[in-house]
């Protein structure tokens, strides 16, 4: 077979739908991956315009352009698209598009997960979109303190949009995650060990490992105060046992980490880019990542450093402020880091080296803004001014926007195989840069003379007229050279030339394939042996093209490609993918379903929307079943792996086990939460402590055991090769008295509208029952798959992911009957 | 797995022992704990301790990173999980610092 053979038969397979109609069913990663960032860079654009219509307001005192409370929505609505609908999604995309690439594999592990993330994400960031449209968007500030957010003191729509937008939004998030952390572990190509990946992707493990643990505090947060708002439950109201502080804890500790979420790809852009525009390598490999890894650890020790206003003990601030000023440190590492590889190279002045430049000046003062809020006494002074708006944007746009335009420039010839033929672009960044720069020092200084942040309007007698008006026309400068830009990479993708191969001469494999990409990637996979490999060996392609790789021959119309040991790099085993479907895009409908009718507050088509999302999530697992053993498979160059059916911890193992650990923060902050209360909040005791029911914990508890042991023995009964009847009865009866246990420990919670008490109880007994419940549904579904033969002593995946959510779920659930039967025996 | 664990160790521990005291100290000040164990207050005594077994903590875990790096597959991994236990050890002993100066409540 050759070359133009294989693509040919290659792309038979691996092709989505031609036409529009492919988008809805595609669920190769290039096509995601582009959808994400066309979305993210639209959703960039309504966030530029809602700055421009706030620095319009603020240009001249006494403005009479947007009352107050429109100007509530548009500064709300700027921060929240730019931070959940423009930065996280951009780097969402980018990671989907170009990690299977840089890998050197085929596509990402979970195909049908990335269009279901792109889905929920383009139908949360429209759900905005339409609020904002009708004039009911979010207007409480993009971190929507309670109790300004709460039912008393924000009684419309409009905070419902954010707490269910969001938390919808945030399901692609978690789902980028997961699949990104699974790729990046186990989908590498071969010989690929830890050592030789590249280092864009151990910054996109750390930032998705972040995810996986900074997003359930927020996603709670807005879980209890949607349930506050809808059912009155207290969770933030001080005179019934709430605190509204907790909502800033539980906020805090999604958005400090959040920060770092947003500015570690960046970086990772950065240490990918700068080496060749350097023509050198990067200096400190292991540096960089012991210190990628320390900065997102610190990152989660800081949150407090956003409350050093609320009255917190002194040795509490001094804690948050010493970690504070800590990051600096792993910071410093990386940019010291970066200027070596400079010193050691030689930098050529291309446009995607302009961008670094800006992000190295902005970031850097950025940085010291930092450190100086990161010292009380003076955050006490700038708290809630004009200054810190400038901080974070020095923060944001130099650490991510600057780097995010480097690397659209880097890889543009990459997206669409063609050469830049304009010098559009210098000029833009000329604006950009200068634009920028003009905006934001104005606002450092108007805020030190006592501009709050977030107010609509101010009196010429402040004294802050000239510098906001040269502060508007610097961000409409900047808009300006945005356009500009955008206009560059339009014209580009219309109407440049054909480019040759790899323009900038990188050294790594997204580069050894053709551009644009096929949607198969590789045309057989790569046998790594160095970080460079395309310096190595340039001819790399060729051989790769002509079927000298790994998976060379395609066959049986199947897309396949290979995982490997997490630390060698050594094959493990085939994974087949899943093709082209509709189910993704149906899921993310009904699951939109499910929100929009919290959100209408039609509560009856609630349990509806669940039973579809269920019976989809269903069919979605069903159809990896296989009928029988599948034997060892031949993958080129004389190698067999086993086919993943046939493994014990196949790719769902691996998604389950990082889906839980976002779950498992979830519940720590949950249990957070009710110790936060029960020691700090002013309203306790409550009136009414849980009547213990000593028959319903020992139900529950012996359930756990029961559900744990029984999925235990149906594996044994399954590896002898026998019938595991036995052993899911067991897990299932374990899982329904669980569910039994936290179900009637809902019913006992003393008045939950009451008092903060019982209103938590309430919640962690919903908590373990839903897991009981999802539980019990694994297990029949374990046992529809054995009656249907599609297990065997080989094909036994399914219980071990059952074993691990039946695991989970009596993990937390015990803790739930026990945390509060105990918090009823205290008085 | 192992190799990944083995990086994160040190900085998970930091993460575990600074909410533990940050914990502790909320809970000392919510419960208004007194009393004094050799001319010192209780609940500084108590967040000394804890500070202390912090850092042992830490020191022990660094320890153990040097001494086995010979059994890890590359040189890579065992120089950034040492490069990480260096940084839990620094982040333990700067961050909780306050424990032995600050007024614990108000
Ligand atoms: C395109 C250029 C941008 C301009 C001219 C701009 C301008 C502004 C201004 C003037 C405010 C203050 C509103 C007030 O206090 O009344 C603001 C707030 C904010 N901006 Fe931007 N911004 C830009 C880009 C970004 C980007 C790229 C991000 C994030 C990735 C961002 C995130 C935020 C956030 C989080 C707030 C706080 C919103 C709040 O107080 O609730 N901005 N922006
Ligand atoms: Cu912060």
């Amino acid at each position: 077979m050759n070359a133009l053979e294989r693509h040919r038969r290659l792309s038979a397979i691996w092709a989505s739908e031609p036409g529009f109609r492919g988008w809805f069913s595609t669920v190769n990663h290039n096509d995601l991956g582009r959808m994400f960032l066309v979305t993210a860079f639209f959703f960039f654009l309504v966030g530029g315009l809602l700055a421009m219509l706030i620095r319009a307001q603020l240009a001249t005192p006494h403005s009479a352009f947007a009352g107050p409370e429109i100007y509530n929505q548009i500064f709300t609505m700027h921060g929240v698209v730019m931070m959940f609908l423009f930065a996280i999604p951009t780097f969402e995309g980018l990671a989907i598009y170009l990690l299977p690439k840089i890998l050197g594999t085929r596509d990402l592990a979970f195909p049908r997960l990335t269009a279901y993330g792109y889905w929920c994400y383009a139908f949360g960031g429209t759900m905005l979109l339409v609020s904002m449209l009708f004039g009911i968007a979010p207007d409480s500030g993009w971190f929507m303190y309670p109790p300004l957010s709460d039912a008393i003191h924000s009684p419309g729509i409009n905070t419902d949009f954010w707490l269910i937008g969001i938390t919808f939004v945030e399901i692609s998030a978690i789902a980028a995650a997961v699949e990104i952390t699974v790729s990046i572990l186990k989908y590498r190509a071969p010989g690929m060990s830890l050592d030789k990946m590249p280092i864009f992707g151990w910054y996109a493990l750390i930032t998705a490992l972040m995810i996986l643990t900074g997003f359930p505090p927020l996603i709670l947060g807005s879980v209890l105060l949607e349930v506050e708002r809808a059912f009155g439950l207290p969770f933030f109201q001080a005179d019934m046992g709430g605190d509204s502080l907790l909502w800033q804890h539980l906020f805090w500790l999604f958005g400090h980490p959040e920060v770092y979420i947003i500015f570690l790809p960046a970086a990772g852009v950065i240490s990918t880019v700068l080496p060749v525009m350097c023509r050198t390598t990067l200096l400190g490999y292991g540096w960089i990542v012991a210190a990628a890894v320390a900065l997102a650890f610190l990152s989660f020790g800081l949150w407090v450093h956003h409350m050093f206003t609320t009255g917190i003990p002194h040795m509490g601030l001094a804690f948050f402020s010493a970690a504070s000023t800590l990051v600096a440190v792993p910071t410093g590492v990386q940019i010291f880091a970066w200027i070596g590889t400079m010193w050691r190279g030689r930098p050529e002045l291309h446009l995607p080296m302009l961008h670094i430049l800006g992000f190295f000046v902005t970031f850097v003062i950025g940085g010291l803004t930092g450190v100086m809020v990161a010292v009380v006494p003076f955050d006490w002074q700038a708290h809630d001014t004009a200054f810190i708006t400038a901080h974070l944007h020095y923060v944001l746009f130099g650490g991510f926007v600057f780097p995010i335009f480097a690397g659209i420039y880097y890889w543009l010839p990459h997206f669409t195989g063609r050469r830049r033929f304009f010098r559009l672009g210098e000029i833009a960044f000329a604006l950009v840069f200068v634009g920028f720069h003009v905006t934001f020092l104005a606002m450092h200084w108007v805020g030190l003379l006592g501009q709050r942040r977030r107010i609509s309007t101010y009196t010429p007698e402040d004294g802050w007229t000239a510098i906001n008006l040269i502060s508007s026309v610097g961000s409409f400068i900047l808009a300006f050279g945005i356009a500009m830009i955008l206009l560059d990479v339009l014209l580009h993708a219309l109407s440049a030339g054909r480019g040759r191969r790899n323009p900038w001469k990188a050294p790594s494999l997204e580069w050894a394939m053709m551009t644009p990409a096929p949607a198969y990637n590789f045309a057989s996979l790569p046998h790594v042996t160095s970080r460079a490999p395309l310096e190595n060996d340039p001819g790399l392609p060729l051989h790769l093209a002509t079927g000298g790789g790994y998976l060379g021959t395609p066959r049986d119309g199947r897309r396949e490609t290979l995982t490997v040991d997490i630390a060698s790099g050594r094959p493990e085993m085939l994974v087949v993918y899943p093709a082209n479907t509709r189910l993704p895009i149906v899921m993310a409908a009904i699951t939109g379903l499910f929100f929009l009718s919290l959100l209408l507050k039609f509560y009856w088509t609630v349990p509806l929307a669940l039973v579809g999302v269920a019976a989809l999530a269903w069919r979605w697992v069903w159809g990896l079943g296989m009928q029988e053993d599948p034997v060892p498979q031949p993958i080129g160059c004389g190698l067999e792996v086993p086919h993943a059916a046939a493994v014990e911890r196949g790719p769902g193992w691996w998604g389950s086990a990082f889906l839980l650990t976002a779950n498992a923060t979830f519940f720590g902050s949950l249990l957070f939460g009710f110790a936060f209360l029960w020691t700090v909040a002013p309203g306790w005791p409550p009136p009414e402590w849980l009547t213990p029911s000593w028959g319903a914990l020992i139900l529950g508890l012996v359930g756990v055991a029961a559900g744990s042991l029984g999925m235990r023995l149906a594996m044994r009964q399954n590896r002898r090769g026998a019938a595991p009847s036995m052993g899911l009865a067991l897990a299932l009866a374990g899982t329904l008295a669980l569910a039994y246990g936290c179900a009637s420990l809902m019913l006992r919670a003393p008045a939950p509208t009451e008092h903060a008490y019982g209103a938590t109880l309430l919640v962690l007994g919903g908590y373990g029952l839903f897991h009981a419940a999802l539980a019990a549904l694994m297990v029949v579904f374990t046992a529809a798959q054995v009656r249907r033969g599609f297990t065997s002593r080989t094909r036994r995946s399914v219980f071990s992911i059952t074993c691990l959510w039946t695991d989970y779920a009596g993990f937390t659930g015990s803790i739930v009957l026990l945390a509060a039967h105990l918090s009823g025996l205290s008085p | 797995m192992r190799d990944v664990v083995r990086i994160m160790l040190a900085p998970l521990l930091w993460l575990a022992a600074f909410s533990a005291v940050y914990g502790l100290q909320g809970l000392l000040c919510g419960h208004d704990v007194t009393g004094s164990i050799a001319g010192l207050p209780l609940p500084r005594v108590i967040l000394i301790a804890a500070y202390g077994l912090a850092i042992a903590l830490q020191c022990g875990v660094l320890a153990w990173l040097c001494r086995t790096r010979a059994a890890v597959g590359s040189r890579f991994v065992g120089f950034v999980s040492r490069a990480t236990g260096w940084t839990g050890l620094v982040a333990t002993i700067w961050s909780l610092f306050p424990v032995a100066l600050l007024s614990i409540c108000g």
